[in-house]
């Protein structure tokens, strides 16, 4: 990491710093977001942006890449051992069962969270101290709301924040005062459905998606007026009966409840208008003898266009799911040379355990290599198709239902070439029943028998030329937290006994770590720099950790505020 | 709410021959013992429950819910945990009919009886001096004794005969969660045999032979060696005769008696 790249940041930072400065002068911070009454706020060029300018944080990933790697350098390889929480925030609220899994906006110094329970906060980024408190009333009778009480963040224009909920609606906030502007309903909670992702925020629009595929639903993309809380359009997973796809159902009773939910944050290429989206498990998840066929576009990336919502193409990576391996994943953006062509490409690890490397403009695959050990399929053949070899479990191990990897976000580091995910190794077994379809109830058709002695979790680097892994760092049980990187080659990472870690890219060697006292679970890190000083904040438990170098370890520009 | 033409209800066409639920100061589950309705059951809550309690009951993200019995419940209890679900918690109520949810519990109770074994032919005042003298220095019964080993005082309750006799015999058969060996290499040659209570990439907290309770960091330590052996010395019948066996084996009985005495 070379010193002079980290002065040039950090002075040009300096300039944004003195603007956000004067402007933060002339408000009063006692009570509400500081800030210019005449801020505009977000527009969608910054968000375009994205990592342009790293004291800002607009959108899930960062930016609309998905690959969560910041361009920020003052933490790097020589004095990230020296990393300490520099401040932690309270939320009060417990995920039972499951994680604090947000990923936190920054606007102007202030950081925008969502939590559990649909909380929401504002906190001053540089303390951590919240300016305004948001908890949404819920009703008793919420289905999978109930089973993961989550939310993975905000999306963010102008003044807006916006948010979706566990009785399935999506709000509108205004970012100063936390007060709810709008309120629209997304889908029916009591027939099972919830909201759980952070929305993405394209050229006038808020997309979202829904949860529920483990009930009788179907599963759909939603585009929102952000001004008025109008549908744009809607894109159903599950085709209309009749239309194409459809024939991969065996009757249209079976396909209008068949699930392939969308609660995952896809990515946007803004330059072909394309929506990158990644669709959940077929409904049953393990009993497949009532929904025979590929059951499209359930476990599959759909590409739609964010003007109209219409399909431009898909690709599915588990035709006939009975493992309730959605593929619910970030699709990653890269520019890979291939064969003396540059060709713009999406990745996904899938819960499958196969990394995928897909041509984004038409969704031709480019390259499907296992990242994980088990016997479900070890090739994809020239069809596109998996070769399943083991598809119960009887001859061998399976991923569990948790899969290969989760939803945790990946990270891409484009310098380095490689891939980051956390691969979970576990070995389960399927046993499938004819379930029962009652009002309210999940249901799953079958039984998952997991041997919990053999499992372990590993953070891996994958060559996304080959699929090769690079190198892996393990840990003692599979995982589901996500992983960051940023420009000083820095990989950072949580794993499921807490441990907040950073590595170094290029040799997997463990540099740091902290240990958080709680599980990070589908939440990774996000960094920013404000006064010249570098953040990251991990989500951990019932805490909101931000880390950073100590005060004396670089010349404060502004002698703080 | 969409009902599959052409699949049959057939969980509910099994219950549903049994007697209806009578009113009473105590509800008792009306499939009690019903075979056909535990299966049911079984079917029922490896759809509805396994996804959180663990296939075998064992528990996953929700708890083991196969000791309910044992700790003092009855079925009208779990049947109103299953119908309201646990306020503050991802348990969620259930909307089922009534039939459902009581053959389910009827399954539950099923998969947490142990039958009591027959202590016939064994001398518990025997086999408590037998335990005292083989057995104590590792396991507590009643609040006395060593801690390496788990806790016995209740183990005839939740164990087979079969099981607790495998156990004996050859304990590294099977090795309970939370007592498993691992072999420590510290940086001067020292070597720690011990259990492990708890692991992380970085460090790992261990029991070891003399009772000490130790945490080491993983860099520190020249090598650490999970064994598949456990740390329970083999009684074969050598050491313990079939005699001596049976005596344990109704000492640890009278315990169970003693330990449900209390509730
Ligand atoms: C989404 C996960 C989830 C599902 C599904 C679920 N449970 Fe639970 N259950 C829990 C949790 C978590 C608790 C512990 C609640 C607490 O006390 O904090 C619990 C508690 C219980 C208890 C009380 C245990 C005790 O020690 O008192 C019973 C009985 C129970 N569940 C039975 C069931 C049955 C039967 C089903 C299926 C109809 C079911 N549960 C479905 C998560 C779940
Ligand atoms: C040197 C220590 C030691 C001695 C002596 C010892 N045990 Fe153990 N025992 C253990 C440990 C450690 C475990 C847990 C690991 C395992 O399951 O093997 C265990 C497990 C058990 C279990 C299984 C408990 C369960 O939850 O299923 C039983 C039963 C048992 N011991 C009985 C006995 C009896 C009876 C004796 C005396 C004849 C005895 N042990 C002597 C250390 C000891």
């Amino acid at each position: 990491m070379s010193m002079r790249k980290t002065l040039v940041l950090v002075s040009g930072l300096l300039l944004t710093t003195t603007v956000a400065g004067a402007l933060f002068a002339q408000s009063d911070p006692s009570d509400s977001v500081p800030g210019d009454p005449s801020d505009p706020g977000v527009s969608y060029a910054d968000i375009l942006r994205g990592f342009d300018d790293p004291s800002s944080w607009l959108t899930y990933s960062g930016d609309f890449s998905g690959r969560r790697h910041s361009p920020l350098t003052q933490i790097n390889r020589e004095n990230v051992n020296r990393l300490a929480p520099a401040w932690t925030f309270q939320t009060g609220t417990l995920t039972r069962g499951r994680g604090f899994e947000t990923t936190p906006l920054l606007y102007d110094g202030v950081l925008y969270v969502t939590g559990s329970n649909n909380f929401a906060w504002a906190l001053d980024a540089r303390t951590g101290r919240p300016f305004w408190t948001y908890q949404r009333d819920l009703p008793d009778n919420l289905t999978y709301g109930r089973v993961a009480p989550v939310n993975r963040g905000f999306g963010m224009l102008g003044n807006r924040l916006f948010m979706v909920t566990l009785d399935a609606h999506l709000l509108a906030f205004d970012r100063r005062t936390g007060n709810v502007l709008w309120d629209v309903v997304l889908a029916d909670y009591e027939i099972g459905h919830a909201a759980t992702l952070a929305p993405l925020v394209i050229d006038d629009k808020v997309v979202v998606g829904i949860s529920g595929g483990e009930y009788p639903t179907r599963g759909f993309i939603d585009a929102y007026d952000p001004a008025t809380g109008d549908l744009v359009w809607r894109f159903y997973t599950i085709p209309d009966w009749g239309e194409p796809g459809s024939e991969t159902w065996p009757n249209e009773e079976a396909a209008m409840q068949g699930g392939g939910g969308t609660w995952m944050t896809g990515s946007y290429d803004p330059e072909l208008d394309l929506l990158y989206w990644g669709t959940g498990n077929p409904n049953p998840d393990y009993y497949g003898a009532s929904r025979l066929g590929d059951n499209l576009y359930t476990a599959s990336i759909v590409a739609v266009e964010g003007a109209t919502g219409e399909l431009k193409w898909h690709y599915q990576f588990t035709p006939h799911d009975i493992h309730d391996w959605d593929s619910n994943h970030v699709p990653v953006q890269a520019e890979l040379m291939i064969d003396g062509e540059e060709r713009k490409v999406v990745m996904v690890a899938n819960r499958n355990g196969f990394f995928y490397v897909l041509d984004r403009r038409d969704g031709e695959l480019l390259l499907a290599e296992p990242f994980t050990d088990t016997t479900w399929a070890r090739e994809i053949g020239a069809d596109g198709r998996p070769i399943v070899l083991n598809n119960d479990g009887s001859g061998g191990c399976l991923p569990d239902q948790w899969g290969g990897t989760n939803f945790m976000p990946p990270t891409y580091d484009p310098a380095l070439e490689l891939f980051f995910v956390n691969a979970r190794e576990t070995c389960s077994s399927y046993v499938p029943f004819e379930p029962e379809y009652v009002r309210g109830e999940a249901t799953t058709g079958g039984v998952v028998w997991t041997d919990r002695d053999v499992e372990y979790g590993a953070l891996r680097a994958i060559d996304v030329m080959t699929g090769e892994r690079l190198w892996e760092f393990r840990y003692p049980s599979a995982t589901m937290a996500g992983v960051m990187s940023t420009a000083a080659g820095l990989v950072f990472a949580g794993d499921h006994q807490g441990n907040f870690m950073a590595f170094d890219g290029a040799t997997g060697e463990n540099l740091w770590y902290y240990p958080t006292g709680s599980r990070i679970w589908g939440a990774a890190a996000m960094t920013y720099i404000l006064d010249g000083r570098q953040f990251v904040v991990i989500p951990s438990g019932t805490t909101l950790v931000a880390f950073a170098l100590p005060r004396y370890e670089f010349a404060s520009p502004a002698g703080g505020r | 709410m969409q009902r599959t033409p052409g699949t049959p209800v057939k969980l509910l066409a099994i219950v549903c021959l049994a007697a209806p639920l009578h009113a009473g100061a105590q509800v008792s589950n009306p499939f009690e013992g019903d075979a056909r309705a535990i299966r049911a059951g079984e079917r029922l809550y490896a759809n509805r429950c396994a996804a959180c309690h663990g296939a075998d009951g064992k528990g996953a993200t929700g708890p083991d819910v196969t000791m309910l019995w044992l700790e003092g419940t009855n079925d009208e209890h779990v049947f109103q945990t299953v119908r309201e679900g646990v306020d503050g918690a991802v348990m969620p109520p259930s909307f089922a009919p009534d039939e459902e949810l009581w053959a389910m519990v009827a399954y539950l109770r099923d998969i947490s009886t142990v039958p009591p074994f027959d202590p016939a032919g064994g001398d518990a005042g025997s086999g408590r001096e037998i335990f005292a003298a083989n057995c104590a220095q590792c396991h507590r019964v009643n609040g006395d004794g060593g801690t390496l080993g788990p806790d016995l005082s209740n183990i005839a309750a939740v164990r087979s005969r079969e099981a607790l006799i495998g156990s004996i015999r050859d304990p590294s058969e099977t090795v309970e969660a939370g007592y498993r060996t691992v072999t420590l290499v510290a940086a001067d040659g020292e070597r720690i045999e011990g259990v492990v209570k708890g692991e992380d990439a970085f460090s790992i907290q261990v029991v070891d032979t003399d009772a000490r309770l130790q945490g080491y960091l993983k860099a520190n330590l020249r090598r650490f060696v999970h064994e598949d052996e456990s740390l329970m010395p083999r009684f074969g019948r050598l050491r313990l005769s079939e005699r001596e066996l049976d005596d344990l084996l109704a000492f640890l009985g009278t315990l169970r008696e003693d330990a449900s005495a209390d509730r």
